[in-house]
């Protein structure tokens, strides 16, 4: 998560979805929003299922995020959210479309502009 | 006056005498020289017979040294490489003093076979440091690979390659400990949960095994123990597996025990006869020292390079009892001073590895128990940022949320202490559900008045306009 797990991760990524790269559903994009549906964790979830499913008690996170955190690659929290979603236990939603997101240019400026009023 | 016949009488009586006295003499002649012939015929018969024994005998010692040479010396040979091999003892008692030669053999046999040994080793250790440095390299890009596309068909292709990888890792890795080499890899202070996850992922197996996690959050392998303990389990995990049924399940127990941590291995598979356990407990037990040639064709690695590295970690491996499920149970006791902790919530353990089933709260990390681990003083105990964590820096392996902690957790909008991490930048957190359900006791959000944030917006409108002017004025756009 922060500076100190820089080694070489000791469990490869392959093992949290027991070798499985091919999500159950596409739908899934790299800023999908996930929400965990709340509600206790049925008993006997693969314990990466569990981990994402901890993560995300209570709260949202994209696909990016929740990757980050787990420290697993993108393609194998998509196999975990989506076998998550098929169990009903987590909702996605999509990810706000590019041309809908302000211009990154001008939050730039934006955010330039707040610094400078903050002197 | 002496008168003639006197003469002669006395001349015939003198010369009977003399006839007398020589005739005696010839007789005691005679019979010494009888004696004699009888003393030689007597020292013929015994130079003979003693001719005869000592031909005897010279043939019963080549016949010896024959029996020694085609049968006893092979034999001696052929049973410094297979103990079973009967040595046969000499013809008779001729063959007493040939037992020094074999003696000679057998030492000289010895000294050539540790010879040779250590330079096979040698040769085979450079071999496969170089090929475990190649995969390891191998491995860095993989998994940048597998960071960077997000293909599923690609990575399918990755996680395969990743796990062909970590096999013959794992392989080339067992060799050079078998032939003395170090384990290769220096890794941090690791959760031991994911040094057993970590072993359990180098092998075919792997969906087979259950690992049942019943320690403390937290409980980790200081640094120089957590590759001697992945090398341990996966070897242990590997050989369960291979002798067991494929749709038998492979059970791995972590448990705490008072010198320390065990590992048991439970395999539901055919199990070991008395003697093929009591060698696997003399391997396991590192005290003899390993001979390349005595592993078998193909070499079996494993149980030498288990022993190898709890003799060098100070590890214990035990296999002497049967296991429950009728397989074989192994069981490794990491003792305290191979120990560590880490704290789970700041650093939690691999998402793949078994949650704890023990509660977390009742062993949330204080301050003063972080103190009572051993060995605490070279700063890698991490010890929380905060006492009382954050709401959002649970960890992800707590258990099914209790209803009884709910009410001691502060409503989503408090201002709780923001979670630091060692880089002293703070840490993202999830978002709260936009349908939270708020908490009626208290306002949404205590800390701001109605003004403070009507400021805010203003500012941050009047900025937004600022920037959009100067934007339009400027014409063109600056990218």
């Amino acid at each position: 998560m922060t500076g100190r797990r820089s080694g070489r991760p000791l469990v490869p990524a392959y093992l949290s979805t027991g070798g499985v790269a091919r999500p159950s559903r596409n739908s899934l994009e790299r800023l999908s929003v996930l929400t965990g549906a709340g509600g206790p964790p049925p008993a006997g979830l693969p314990s990466a299922q569990a981990a994402l499913l901890g993560l995300l008690d209570g709260g949202s996170l994209t696909v990016m995020e929740s990757a980050a955190l787990l420290r697993l690659p993108v393609s194998a929290v998509r196999v975990l959210a989506a076998a998550l979603i098929d169990q009903g236990l987590v909702s996605a939603r999509p990810p706000v479309p590019p041309a809908a997101l302000p211009d990154r240019d001008l939050l730039k400026r934006v955010a330039d502009g707040l610094r400078a009023l903050k002197l | 006056m002496i008168e003639i016949p006197e003469l002669a009488a006395g001349g015939l009586a003198a010369g009977t005498l003399s006839a007398f006295a020589l005739g005696g003499g010839l007789l005691r002649a005679r019979r010494a020289r009888a004696r004699q012939q009888a003393e030689i015929e007597a020292l013929r018969a015994r130079l003979d017979a003693t001719g005869q024994e000592l031909d005897r005998a010279a043939a019963a010692f080549t016949a010896e040294i024959e029996h020694l040479v085609t049968k006893r010396m092979p034999a001696e040979a052929t049973r410094s490489a297979h103990t079973h091999v009967q040595v046969p003892g000499p013809l008779g008692p001729a063959g007493t003093g040939t037992d020094r030669v074999l003696e000679g053999l057998r030492n000289a046999i010895a000294h050539e076979r540790k010879r040779v040994d250590a330079a096979a080793r040698a040769g085979m250790r450079g071999t496969t440091r170089e090929i475990q440095a190649g995969l390891y390299r191998l491995q860095d890009v993989l998994h940048g690979l597998q960071q960077r596309y997000d293909d599923p068909e690609l990575a399918q292709t990755l996680f395969a390659l990743d796990h062909e990888n970590e096999q013959s890792l794992r392989r080339a890795q067992v060799a050079a400990v078998v032939c003395g080499a170090w384990v290769g890899l220096a890794r941090e202070e690791s959760h031991l949960v994911d040094a057993v996850t970590g072993g359990q992922a180098r092998l075919v197996g792997y969906h087979r095994i259950q690992v049942h996690h019943h320690l403390e959050p937290g409980t980790a392998l200081v640094s120089h123990a957590v590759e001697p303990v992945a090398i341990i389990v996966a070897e242990l995990l590997d050989n369960a597996l291979r002798h067991s049924s494929p749709d038998t399940a492979v059970v791995v127990n972590l448990e705490r025990a008072h010198h320390g941590v065990t590992v048991t291995v439970d395999d539901a598979g055919v199990g070991m006869a008395p003697d093929e356990r009591a060698r696997a407990q003399r391997m396991v037990a590192g005290s003899e020292p390993i001979l390349l040639s005595e592993l078998g064709d193909p070499p079996r690695m494993g149980l030498a390079a288990i022993g190898q590295l709890t003799r060098q970690f100070d590890l214990t491996v035990d296999l002497s009892t049967p296991s429950p499920y009728g397989g074989v149970r192994a069981v490794l006791l990491v003792k305290n001073h191979l120990l560590s902790y880490i704290d789970p919530v700041l650093h939690p353990a691999s998402a793949s590895a078994a949650p704890t089933t023990r509660q977390q709260e009742e062993h949330e990390p204080q301050p003063d128990q972080v103190h009572l681990v051993p060995g605490g003083a070279d700063g890698t105990r991490r010890r929380p940022a905060s006492p009382e964590p954050a709401p959002g820096t649970r960890s992800p392996f707590e258990p099914a949320p209790t209803p009884a902690p709910a009410p001691a957790r502060p409503a989503p909008a408090d201002p709780v202490p923001e979670p630091v991490g060692e880089d002293g930048l703070p840490r993202r957190r999830r978002r709260a559900p936009a349908a939270a359900p708020a908490d009626p006791r208290r306002p949404a959000s205590p800390s701001r008045t109605p003004e403070e944030s009507a400021a805010a917006l203003g500012a941050l409108q009047s900025a937004t306009n600022a920037a959009r002017r100067a934007a339009a004025s400027e014409g063109s756009d600056p990218r």
